[in-house]
């Protein structure tokens, strides 16, 4: 029996090859993303969850509120705050801080710029990040000792055993010596603390200053605790004001200062509080990736449904014949249950094909490094997956076919094929509402990035590279002096400015002061040189430039922009000291769009001396790190000779160093990554719901058609032409559209309404959007069904009508 | 003379063999005729009169219809000619499930570019005429065999065709039934309609006043 069901489900795949194609390759395509989609969710979920301490470690973060303008929150905290509240709260076992900074790494003639973390020796004690070689208990040996990831290691020594050999390092003009004393696997991907070179805190001042290191008020590090076994974090944290008024004593104000844990294993998907030293991302990408995969999946099994429905004619006589000789019911229901997991079976197997072919491409578009490992946990994924499928998508059909009447069928001649309904009209009206929001979306995404790329930014992006010196301190500012004043001789160099932060840094130095009013203000500043406004062509509007060479412009002359003019109520501007500071407005420049464009234009001032404004300021903050860059104007014919022509330079005046660059355009364009990868997901999804829509419009027009058959000869032979029958069929699916885009229209406006929020300047959403959208939806739903209902007006009547 | 057809034949290929449907039949209708076409199953009735019906093609031979040969006429044009002249009526009625009397009555109309006004007037006159008008509002499934018959011709007749064709219009209905609905083609044919009809039944040929014998495809020669 199993036998010959086996070889008719077979024979039915093999006949109908075109339904078979459908079917397997939609049901391929949702296993498919929804596999690939269950790997990033799960990857983003399980961060942090591989040490075995997870449930006693967190991070400290803190909140300062000294009015309503004066909120911060940081997870980012003062040098001295572990050891401070380690001391005095015995409730806290062990506690590490973890600092990021920038230096050249050297070994041999080997030279990178790499970000360093420093951490306490506890580290290895709270965490459970992977010795390869070294001492288990205490890897870093001393102050002078650095372990290196797996990568790393291999980066600087290839296949020689470093354990014991030395490295160079060279940051804020120190030269250290550091002898590897251990070597870790790489940090998993699924980690909030990420390390490719480990050093040791144990000498703090060869990293902080001494201001810092007692200061409260200046954030360096981030601070890891953990807790005795047990501890309720609430009384923990009740604690703590005690401990910081005894520690700030004078400093202390009630109310202001306040600190909290945050667990370990929230910090990746916990968008409430700033990110630490590593990105965060934020759990809504993962919701709307996880919905997108379902989706795609119960549409395509939607369609498996709508198919098998529809077909369900052409299997009628043999439900008839195994009726009469005497299957039951409940076999039949069997029988096509079994085709339903036969076919789902090999959707599924197709399906992990696709998963693995992909894999690569998907990980370009989420920036994730994710591997599709055979293990229990994805045999039990797929299993779940071919159970689901089976009964979502077998379970109807297999009923319906089952239910045809022997007499009718063979003795009457008469199939009566069910029809779906409002059932199956609800569903194509999902799966287009699916698809027009898609569609909606990837228009006015597309739309939106195209404005942002292509506005006019208020300074020329074009024909700019920026090439960081990789250095810091006076020795930095000579070098960038030097390099300017070698590129302007050359003539393909139009300009050339050297800036602590070039455009290619889309946030500079927040700085933050009280002003006379005893109000709290702040505005944004960068540090440049004399040629900056020309390099950049950014328009003065009144005043004067920087003059180059004039000692008291670069002592303490300012240029600001309209936006300060304005926010500081200045009526005249020109020749205003500014007396915080001890710094003169020498001239007003014409906003431009510094930071990305979901930031409004802020107060800007720039100076050539950054010193009156960091001694004076109560809060400076930055994202990046600060070192000369030197922006270069070139003629844009020939690029790559241009290029090569500052290479050389640089490599006549600090040969020991490598040559780094961007293009600023280029650099512009990748600051809306993000609404990129948006753009490319809801783009592939909308393809794929429209693909799966349409199949889905297909089966049921096939049905329809079908059960229609008679009606249509009877029409035909009554008078009615091709084209009758063809509108006639095709205006009701038509109908079924057009409720989806009433259906779809608010809700996409809804979504992209908020989603441009997001952004200070963003598009309008015009009305020829939905427009283009429904017609795009309507012309593909035709064409769709225009091939059934032009097949059933071109068939004989005669065949279908005949009697006998 | 409405209808002509000489040496016409139709054949399908079988396994590299002609399978003749209809050999080598001559046929002359004059207006007002009234034929039945008889013949065991099988032996080309219905073919013969889908071919006069132009609802199927034939392979060989000569079709004038109305002076026209439909031999050398386009597709559109012959829908055009029978979508004009010919009523057809069916034995399984084939009624609209979805339409109702009234409906199933004004859809050949629809396709023939009458006014909202002359249809109804239309649809009226053969409710009328068929005594049919109090069952104008319910559906096929609503009516008894003979009933849907009534309709099935009413509807053949609606656009004033000047031919019927009938295929077997009382194989599924009962005698009394038959009986009623021979009588009514009778009483047509008397107004002027012309009617070719296939059927089974001695007794029904025999309302016809010329029968047409067919066996495997030919025409036998001996009736007239």
């Amino acid at each position: 029996m199993l036998k010959n069901y086996f070889k008719i489900a077979w024979r039915n795949l093999l006949k109908n090859k075109g339904y078979t194609v459908i079917n397997i390759s939609g049901l391929a395509v949702g296993v498919c993303c929804f596999l690939l989609i269950t790997l990033y969710v799960k990857s983003e979920f399980s961060y942090d969850r591989f040490h075995s301490k997870r449930d006693r470690i967190y991070r400290v973060w803190q909140h300062e509120n000294y009015g309503p303008k004066e909120d911060f929150v940081n997870t980012i905290t003062p040098v001295s705050m572990v050891k401070v509240l380690k001391n005095s709260v015995p409730e806290i076992s062990e506690g590490t801080r973890v600092y990021r900074f920038n230096s050249l790494v050297k070994r041999n003639n080997n030279e990178f710029n790499e970000a360093v973390r420093a951490v306490d020796p506890s580290f290895f004690q709270i965490f459970d990040f992977e010795l390869l070689e070294g001492n288990p208990s205490a890897p870093l040996v001393g102050a002078n000792s650095i372990v290196l990831s797996a990568s790393a290691a291999k980066k600087y020594f290839g296949l020689e055993n470093p354990i014991g050999q030395t490295l160079e390092l060279k940051f804020d003009e120190k030269l250290k010596f550091l002898e590897v004393t251990g070597i870790m696997a790489d940090p998993p991907q699924e980690s909030s603390i990420q390390f490719d070179l480990l050093v040791s805190l144990e000498n703090e001042a060869d990293f902080f200053g001494e201001r810092a290191r007692r200061s409260w008020f200046n954030v360096v590090v981030e601070s890891y605790l953990m807790l005795m076994p047990d501890q309720s974090v609430g009384q923990l944290e009740a604690k703590f004001p005690e401990v910081i008024k005894q520690y700030l004593g004078d400093n202390f104000e009630e109310d202001t200062f306040f600190l909290h844990l945050q667990p370990l294993t929230e910090i990746h998907l916990d968008t409430s509080l700033p990110a630490g030293l590593e990105p965060i991302s934020n759990p809504m990408y993962s919701y709307v990736l996880a919905s997108i995969g379902f989706l795609i999946l119960l549409l395509a099994c939607i369609n498996f449904i709508t198919l098998a429905v529809g077909r369900s004619f052409s299997r009628a006589v043999e439900v008839g014949v195994r009726k009469a000789l005497g299957a039951f019911r409940k076999q039949l229901i069997y029988q096509f249950w079994g085709e339903a997991l036969f076919i789902t079976f090999l959707s599924v197997v197709f399906g992990i094909f696709l998963a693995y072919l992909f894999l690569g491409t998907f990980n370009d578009l989420t920036g994730k490094l994710l591997r599709l490992d055979f293990d229990a946990g994805f045999w039990a994924v797929t299993f779940g997956l071919i159970i689901f499928i089976a009964l979502i998508a077998g379970v109807y059909p297999s009923v319906i076919l089952s239910k045809f009447n022997p007499i009718e069928v063979l003795v009457r001649n008469k199939i009566k094929g069910s029809s779906m309904g409002l059932l199956g009209k609800g569903l194509v009206v999902a799966q287009f509402v699916a698809s027009l929001v898609m569609i909606v979306s990837t228009l006015i995404i597309g739309m939106q990035i195209d404005f942002l790329v292509g506005k006019d930014l208020g300074y020329q992006k074009d024909a700019i590279v920026v090439v960081p010196t990789n250095m810091s301190g006076d020795e930095a500012d000579t070098f960038a002096a030097l390099y300017v004043a070698e590129l302007q001789k050359q003539p393909q160099v139009i300009d050339a400015c050297a800036s602590i932060f070039s455009f290619v840094e889309n946030a500079w130095f927040g700085v933050g002061f009280t002003d006379s009013k005893d109000v709290y203000r702040e505005f944004v500043f960068n540090s440049v040189d004399a040629r900056f406004l020309k390099t950049h062509n950014i328009q003065l509007v009144a005043g004067r430039d920087f003059q180059q060479g004039n000692i008291s412009d670069a002592e303490n002359g300012v240029l600001v922009n309209q936006t300060f003019v304005k926010r500081f109520a200045l009526e005249n501007p020109i020749g205003t000291k500014i007396d915080k500071f001890g710094v003169t407005i020498l001239g007003v420049v014409k906003d431009f769009n510094f930071q990305s464009l979901n930031h409004r234009i802020e107060p800007l001032l720039l100076g050539i001396n950054p010193a009156p404004i960091f001694s004076n300021a109560e809060n400076v903050e930055s994202q990046y790190i600060s070192q000369p860059r030197v922006s270069v104007r070139l003629e844009a014919t020939r690029m790559t000779s241009n290029i090569a022509k500052l290479k050389d330079t640089w490599e006549k005046l600090n040969p020991s160093q490598v040559f780094e660059y961007t293009f600023l355009d280029e650099s512009l364009a990748s600051q809306y990554k993000n609404e990129q990868r948006s753009r490319t997901i809801v783009k592939i999804a909308s393809l794929l719901s429209v693909f799966i829509a349409c199949m889905g419009l297909f089966g049921l027009a096939t049905l329809t058609v079908a059960r229609r058959k008679a009606e249509i000869g009877i029409r035909k032979v009554m008078g009615a032409s091709i084209w009758d029958i063809v509108t006639m069929v095709s205006n009701d699916f038509l109908k079924l559209v057009l409720v989806a885009t009433l259906v779809a229209f608010p809700i996409a406006w809804w979504a992209m309404h908020q989603w441009l929020q997001d952004f200070a300047y963003h598009i309008g959403i015009s009305w020829w959007i939905f427009a283009l959208a429904g017609i795009m939806a309507l012309c593909i739903a035709l064409i769709t069904v225009s091939y059934q209902a032009i097949k059933a007006a071109i068939a004989n009547p005669v065949k279908s009508l005949r009697t006998e | 003379m409405i209808l002509q057809l000489k040496n016409i034949f139709k054949w399908v290929q079988q396994g590299g063999q002609r399978v003749f449907l209809l050999k080598d039949i001559n046929l002359e209708v004059a207006e007002g005729e009234f034929i039945s076409i008889m013949g065991p199953s099988g032996s080309g009735k219905s073919t013969l009169l889908n071919v006069i019906g132009m609802l199927d093609d034939f392979n060989e031979g000569e079709y004038n219809f109305l002076n026209e040969s439909v031999h050398t006429l386009k597709e559109k044009h012959r829908a055009n000619l029978y979508k004009q002249y010919i009523g057809f009526v069916f034995q399984a009625y084939h009624l609209i499930d979805e339409l109702t009397v009234y409906e199933n009555l004004e859809m050949p109309l629809l396709y023939k570019k009458h006014s909202g006004s002359e249809r109804k007037a239309m649809v009226a006159d053969m409710l009328d005429r068929f005594n049919i008008v109090g069952k104008k509002d319910l559906f096929p499934a609503q009516l008894s065999g003979g009933q849907q018959q009534l309709v099935g011709v009413a509807r053949a007749l609606i656009a004033k065709p000047k031919l019927i064709l009938a295929d077997e219009p009382t194989g599924n209905l009962n005698s009394k039934q038959g009986q009623e609905i021979m009588a009514l083609f009778k009483e047509l044919n008397k107004e002027g309609v012309t009617i070719i009809q296939v059927t089974h039944s001695e007794k029904n040929a025999e309302y016809g006043k010329r029968i047409i014998h067919l066996l495997d495809g030919r025409q036998l020669k001996h009736a007239g």
